[in-house]
């Protein structure tokens, strides 16, 4: 699993849903909750939380260009890759913190993947959980 | 409106203590009392209906009083209109379906009652038979009509579906509120199944040590504390296999075996026969409705 350490900025919700925004360092990650601060005593702005998403979520892109509904892009480099027969395992650096992404061996080879590449990792706003507190695991 | 207020010592596995209960429920409104075993859950639905004596309370019933310990009044169990449900069918062995059903009656009650609630249940086909050639699911039927046949004021149910299978609770739970809107019975429920009672009542009173120490709609109560919009099961490791840069975890959640994937570190750390939390966000799970 993901990690990443942050704090609350903004909240946006309505009576069930939560558009939360979180600091991690520079950027700004955006969690959609089905929580509101009502139902969630962590949901105040401020709050420390750890942003939670599974390696199998994270897509990997190259030059990106034009217009994307996904909110979440984020600078990586990319510090291994682990080839398996179907999937891959894409180790990143994010301004010092591990990523993962799982990808298709089929996708590191057509966007030709290479150990020190920068490259946008990205991840849609619903598939990233918050966890109250800062947890390492 | 019922009123049962309810003074017991009791002697639990844990040492003795005492129930101190007291409950307002609203004419037609079905409540339940959750709770572990021994907290008194049992003794509280067995005071109302008269079974066992508290040593200080009182019940009204539709400004009925049935205990008023104070002024030394106590109905006896036939005199309360209570209809009582127990896990354990109770059935007279030597009575048929019907005869079952006629023995509850009050005196006076006109046979059209078992007829209608023969009906409701669609227990006609059945009445002539005796509850030894019944299934499981049919004998709690039978059950539920007889304790509806008295035309009780309020029908107590003490986990009456806790020794059937999954498919058969869920149908009654379908009957037993088509009932409970039918007649327009109060009812209360003991129960320790969370779906069971998020289902059935508006409703919970949550007991320990013999008091209720919460109270609310089902799904508020049971989802306090914890995070709302996640969706978690927690299960047991049967198997871990690598598979490709990832691992394969099957996990046995409840009476289901799913597969899930991990990475590598993650495995590492788990071994097969613990017990972990699977938790998923809640836009993640599609919704298929079941074949009725």
């Amino acid at each position: 699993m993901n990690r990443l350490k942050g704090q609350i900025v903004a909240i946006d919700s309505n009576s069930h849903l939560s558009l939360v925004d979180v600091a991690v360092g520079d950027d700004v990650f955006t969690a959609t909750l089905l929580e509101t601060p009502e139902t969630a005593d962590y949901l105040k702005i401020g709050s420390k939380v750890t942003l939670l998403f599974k390696e199998t979520e994270v897509a990997l892109a190259k030059n990106l260009s034009g217009l994307i509904s996904l909110r979440n892009r984020i600078v990586v480099t990319i510090r291994s890759i682990e080839r398996g027969d179907i999937l891959s395992a894409v180790r990143l650096d994010y301004v010092g913190n591990a990523l993962t992404s799982v990808i298709t061996a089929r996708a590191v080879d057509r966007l030709q993947l290479a150990v020190g590449d920068q490259v946008e990792a990205l991840i849609k706003a619903n598939e990233i959980a918050l966890m109250a507190g800062h947890h390492d695991d | 409106m019922i009123h049962a207020s309810i003074s017991k010592h009791l002697h639990g596995a844990n040492g003795d203590f005492q129930l101190e209960a007291s409950l307002n429920i609203a004419e037609g409104e079905f409540v339940a009392l959750f709770g572990a075993s021994g907290v008194g859950k049992t003794t509280l639905l067995r005071c109302i209906a008269g079974l066992e004596q508290p040593e200080q309370g009182s019940i009204v019933v539709r400004g009925e009083t049935w205990l008023d310990s104070a002024a030394r009044l106590n109905l006896p169990p036939q005199q309360r209109r209570v209809g009582y449900m127990f896990q354990d069918y109770a059935l007279f062995p030597n009575m048929t379906v019907r005869g079952n059903l006629e023995f509850a009656l009050r005196k006076g009650t006109d046979q059209k009652r078992i007829n209608e609630l023969l009906e409701l249940m669609a227990l006609g086909e059945l009445q002539h038979r005796k509850p030894d050639s019944l299934s499981g699911g049919q004998k709690q039927r039978v059950a539920l009509a007889r304790a509806l046949a008295s035309e009780p004021r309020l029908l107590l149910l003490d986990e009456p579906f806790s020794a059937l299978d999954a498919e058969m609770r869920s149908r009654l739970h379908d009957e037993i509120l088509r009932l409970q809107k039918h007649f327009g019975i109060t009812t209360v429920i003991v129960s320790h199944d969370v779906s069971e009672v998020c289902k059935l009542t508006s409703r919970v009173m949550m007991m320990e040590a013999g008091r209720i120490v919460q109270q609310g709609r089902p799904v508020e109560v049971f989802s306090a504390g914890q995070t709302s919009g996640k969706f978690r099961f927690t299960g047991e490791i049967l198997a871990i296999e690598s598979m490709d840069v990832m691992f394969s975890l099957t996990v046995l959640v409840g009476n289901q075996i799913v597969r899930v994937v991990a990475m590598p570190d993650e495995a590492a750390k788990l071994h097969v026969g613990e017990r972990v939390m699977l938790v998923s966000k809640a836009f993640n799970p599609m919704v298929l409705k079941l074949e009725q």
